[in-house]
């Protein structure tokens, strides 16, 4: 591996050293802030299984999200630091600090050596899945089981190659899940097949191999989303995650819906539909969820309002009635306003 | 107490002067910037050639070359509109348009017009990428809630094709050649 890595990078700074730089771009400033407002159903904080958007019967904050992007020639950086509970304690690497810090959303280099191909290196959102942590991100304001079983980063080093406009392949070399620096040594092999077959229709085929979450596993993700006419738009998640030690929690399998029609030009309403399956581990069986998100964006200048409306289904019980008793459903209501700048 | 007065005016004709550039409406309603150029130093040929030049060399990023007659050439093109707070900023959006250059002995003219607006967003990465496929025309009246932010994309889409119509000017009016040479120069520190 350290053979590898050190090969990767030797052709990186030959290449670097003959390219020539060619453009400056200004240092580009971008970030968002989000604030919510949830109310569960059953009045029981603990009905919300998936992340963020924790809070009930409360005026809570998400997050503020700074990010800093600089061009020069054909090298360019991206630092995105996030304060605040979305980007903070909810965040899984600064949870394991204590949850006093703040949370590294992207800090990568980047370095095009010539149009069809670059490479990154360093920390970024991860390839894998279709929602992501910052809100700007995500039409659903709550987020996808999918979104919190799956890994939300990765470190590493990545090359990609772009065929056409159409057809774009990534492969990289990573640590494990969500960590700053690996525990594991660079130990998980990951790809990206990019493909637009049609005008308005991208999908991603993603996997991501070796060290993760509950020991080494494989993870095969579907996300695609089609812009069919100028008001609809329908996106799809499609993922399965196997541990290699079948007695360890965290394997899945699992789709997502996500339906989306512009009734105005400020309004879009959108649903989520999702299946979401945690297989058998050890002695304890498979259970299954389902949850329907009703969801609208109002746009007025950088402002988003989200009002949503949320069910989720588990014949097994793991909600929470108003007393306390196990419930097979689980409901929310919340508005959140997104700025993003 | 008169500077404050002053300053206050020329804040006041400043903001006045930027709320008249708008676009001009074509035959068919649609936006466009049209400009006429007189050229008398410059022959027919060397414009068409020049004209040529800008789309498939200075702007080959941004422009495609649709079709080229001895007098004309059709082009298709992209800019990136800005969001800027004072020197930093991120792009906000890309406005698609068709341009036109016709030439005639001594003068010559253009236009941008077909304007399509397509928002960005920011992807995982931090890297602003268009929201969708679909642009919307420039034109369209939008609704009370996003007025305020469709004049800015007015504003900023007026700003850059005036820009862009300024550097095309420029460059027809320029003999890259002779500015190739001049560059070409060396300086000798020996003898002095």
């Amino acid at each position: 591996m350290k053979k590898l890595l050190t090969a990767i990078f030797a052709m990186a700074s030959t290449t670097c050293a003959l390219a020539q730089e060619t453009t400056t771009s200004p240092l580009e400033i971008s970030g968002s802030v989000d604030t919510y407002f949830k109310y569960d159903f059953a009045k029981n904080p603990l009905n919300g299984k998936t992340s963020f958007v924790t809070d009930h019967n409360s005026v809570s904050l998400g997050m503020i999200d700074i990010a800093l992007k600089k061009k020069t020639g054909k090298a360019s950086f991206v630092g995105e630091l996030s304060f605040g509970p979305r980007g903070q304690t909810q965040s899984i690497p600064d949870a394991a600090a204590g949850g006093s810090s703040f949370n590294i959303q992207n800090l990568y280099v980047n370095y095009e050596f010539t149009d069809e191909f670059s490479m990154t290196a360093g920390y970024m959102g991860t390839f894998v899945g279709y929602e992501v942590i910052s809100p700007v991100g995500n039409f659903n304001y709550s987020t996808s089981y999918l979104f919190t079983n799956g890994p939300f980063q990765n470190a590493g080093i990545k090359a990609t190659y772009k065929f056409s406009d159409k057809v774009s392949l990534m492969a990289g070399l990573f640590n494990d899940w969500n960590v700053y620096s690996a525990s594991r040594g660079v130990s998980a092999i990951g790809g990206q097949l990019m493909v637009a077959p049609v005008e308005g229709w991208t999908a991603y085929i993603n996997a991501l191999s070796g060290a993760g979450y509950g020991g080494y596993g494989t993870i095969i993700d579907l996300t695609t989303s089609y812009q069919i006419t100028e008001k609809f738009k329908l996106g799809l998640n499609a993922a399965n995650y196997d541990i290699k030690d079948s007695s360890v929690q965290g394997s899945y399998v699992g789709a997502a819906l996500y339906p989306q029609y512009a009734v105005a030009d400020a309004v879009t309403i959108g649903l989520r539909g999702e299946y979401f399956k945690a297989k058998a581990y050890g002695p304890n069986a498979a259970t299954s969820t389902t949850a329907v998100t009703l969801t609208a964006n109002i746009k007025s200048g950088g402002l988003t309002f989200i009002p949503e409306v949320r069910l989720d289904h588990n014949s097994d019980k793991p909600f929470f009635k108003e007393g306390g008793a196990a419930a097979p459903n689980g409901g929310q209501f919340s508005l959140a306003a997104v700025y993003a700048f | 107490m008169k500077h404050l007065l002053f300053i206050i005016l020329a804040i006041f004709s400043i903001q006045l002067s930027a709320q008249q550039k708008q676009f001009s409406k074509d035959d068919n309603g649609k936006f466009i910037y049209y400009k006429v150029v007189d050229s008398q130093l410059v022959s027919k040929d060397t414009l068409l050639q020049r004209a040529k030049s800008f789309i498939n060399v200075a702007y080959k990023k941004s422009m495609t070359q649709e079709s080229i007659t001895d007098s004309s050439v059709l082009a298709k093109g992209t800019m990136v509109i800005d969001k800027t707070i004072l020197v930093a900023g991120h792009p906000s959006g890309e406005v698609s348009y068709n341009f036109v250059f016709e030439v005639r002995q001594g003068k010559y003219r253009f236009w941008l017009t077909d304007m399509l607006y397509i928002p960005y967003q920011r992807d995982r990465y931090g890297n602003f990428i268009a929201a969708t496929k679909i642009g919307v025309p420039l034109e369209r009246t939008p609704g009370k809630l996003g007025a305020g932010a469709w004049k800015d994309i007015l504003n900023s889409t007026y700003s850059k094709i005036e820009k862009f119509g300024y550097e095309f000017k420029k460059y027809l009016a320029t003999n890259r050649v002779d500015k190739a040479k001049k560059k070409a120069e060396t300086i000798s520190t020996k003898k002095w």
